[in-house]
């Protein structure tokens, strides 16, 4: 190996070696051939399908804000289109619900009065209610009784509105004047009309008398009169007294597992 | 002034480089009008400084040879999204670097290199085998061989990207700006993988260095 020093050979001067570095002629012409062959065949042949996934992706990877926009707005729009759907569909069955209710309260009442008097009026339930004869049968009510018959067909309304109307009519029958006493049509909705009577307080203790018992108690077995029945009557009664407390309270203490007692105060 | 100048260079493309971006930008624009014709100029232009890239970053002619057919067929279907935001010098050198960096990662362990033959036409490289060695024909050429491959021993044992950078600055002569461009990445970034680069050459290739 020759060694110059007057010439001065750094790296920067061997990458350039790299530079000079050339294919020989014919490599191109071999290249030009391929690759004419290869753009004719990307011209012909279509791309595959997952180009176009590719080609997506690349475009929420390039305008990420717009794609997101849009992609925003769109599920606002399904968004707002499902909950109106469901509104819409909540407030048609809510309509439907409701019409039942409204045409089964006059035809309730006509089921249930024949069956009340049936004499005085004179048609029967399932001329007056013809939708309901296949739910009820004119009885007094629907709770007493079963239904008797049930037709094929499916009522449209629930079963539970249609009771509750006919227990309500029943109850209108029963008791005619009672929306007029305190709950129904009253002015005072939240205020009943006559308030309950109630017993006043009373001090469990206020009628005993602990001194005297006490000294009674304590007294009874010193004293001579405890032979006699009224001194043994008041020690025996306070006995009485004291074992049912207690039984009480153990009655009222509940094993309820092995490793714990649960503990109950009754008042 | 003189270092000012550098770093404009190396920083800044040249006013060549923006004639050449024009011209491009026109031809790009017939292709995409339907004149398919018109990118058989675009490859004839870029097919040497493509194939340089990816055979230097390759060390292997075959392999630099399918990747660089494969850049420009890509680049051909993928015209149309072609905005002209960027040089499509620039646009093509992505799609071949990346191609590139994507064949290496594929065939890591995988390493058959080639070499090419040394044009001795160009003056520095005349001027530097000379320096390096007084031998004459067959013993030259044998040392111009072992150069070779010690040369391509040392730029296989950098990473990707630092092989990558140190081909599109030192080999290629792109600015710093180009090639974060290209690597999509800051120009720090690249001052600093060629800075560390080229400490590692320094030191792999430090027989053949005169002082």
């Amino acid at each position: 190996m020759k060694r110059d020093t007057d010439r001065k050979i750094s790296v920067e001067d061997l990458l350039r070696l790299k530079r000079a570095e050339r294919p020989p002629a014919e490599f191109w012409a071999t290249f030009e051939s391929e690759i004419r062959s290869k753009q004719l065949s990307a011209i012909v042949n279509r791309r595959p399908w997952w180009d176009g996934i590719s080609r997506v992706v690349w475009a929420i990877y390039r305008h990420p804000v717009p794609v997101g926009a849009a992609a925003a707005l769109a599920l606002a729009y399904m968004g707002v289109r499902y909950s109106g759907g469901t509104t819409g569909a909540v407030a048609a069955a809510r309509a439907s619900a409701a019409k039942p209710v409204a045409v089964a309260a006059p035809a309730a009442r006509a089921v249930a009065r024949p069956a009340a008097h049936p004499e005085a009026t004179g048609f029967s339930a399932r001329e007056a209610a013809p939708e309901h004869a296949h739910v009820v049968a004119a009885t007094e009510s629907h709770i007493t009784r079963a239904p008797v018959a049930v037709a094929a067909e499916p009522s449209p309304r629930s079963p539970f509105a249609d009771g509750i109307v006919i227990t309500f009519s029943d109850v209108r029958e029963l008791a005619p004047d009672y929306p007029q006493r305190a709950v129904f049509g009253s002015d005072r909705e939240f205020e009943p009309a006559s308030t309950p009577a109630r017993a006043p307080k009373s001090d469990p203790l206020a009628g005993l008398d602990p001194a005297a018992e006490r000294r009674a108690r304590l007294l009874a077995p010193a004293l001579p009169a405890y032979a006699s029945g009224t001194a043994r009557a008041v020690a025996g009664d306070w006995m009485k007294t004291r074992a049912s407390s207690n039984e009480r309270m153990y009655e009222s203490m509940d094993q309820g597992s092995s490793d714990r007692m649960l503990v109950g105060f009754r008042f | 002034m003189n270092a000012s100048k550098t770093i404009e260079k190396t920083l800044v493309a040249s006013p060549e480089r923006k004639l050449e971006a024009d011209a491009d930008l026109a031809i790009v624009r017939q292709v995409q009008a339907g004149d398919v014709a018109a990118f058989d100029r675009l490859i004839v232009k870029y097919r040497e400084r493509v194939l340089g890239i990816i055979y230097n970053m390759t060390s292997n002619r075959e392999d630099a040879s399918d990747l660089t057919q494969d850049a420009f067929i890509k680049a051909f279907q993928s015209i149309h999204r072609f905005q002209g935001q960027a040089s499509f010098f620039t646009w093509l050198y992505r799609i071949a670097v990346n191609s590139t960096l994507s064949h290496l990662r594929r065939n890591r362990l995988r390493s058959f290199f080639s070499l090419e033959t040394i044009r001795e036409e160009d003056p520095v490289s005349r001027e530097v085998i000379d320096a390096l060695t007084d031998k004459t024909g067959a013993g030259r050429d044998a040392f111009v061989r072992e150069l070779q491959e010690k040369l391509n021993d040392a730029m296989q044992k950098l990473s990707i990207n630092h092989r990558t950078v140190v081909t599109l600055f030192e080999i290629d002569g792109l600015s710093h700006q180009e090639i974060a461009d290209i690597m999509e990445c800051s120009v720090g970034t690249v001052r600093s993988r060629l800075h560390y680069a080229k400490q590692l050459l320094q030191a792999e290739l430090q027989p053949y260095l005169l002082k």
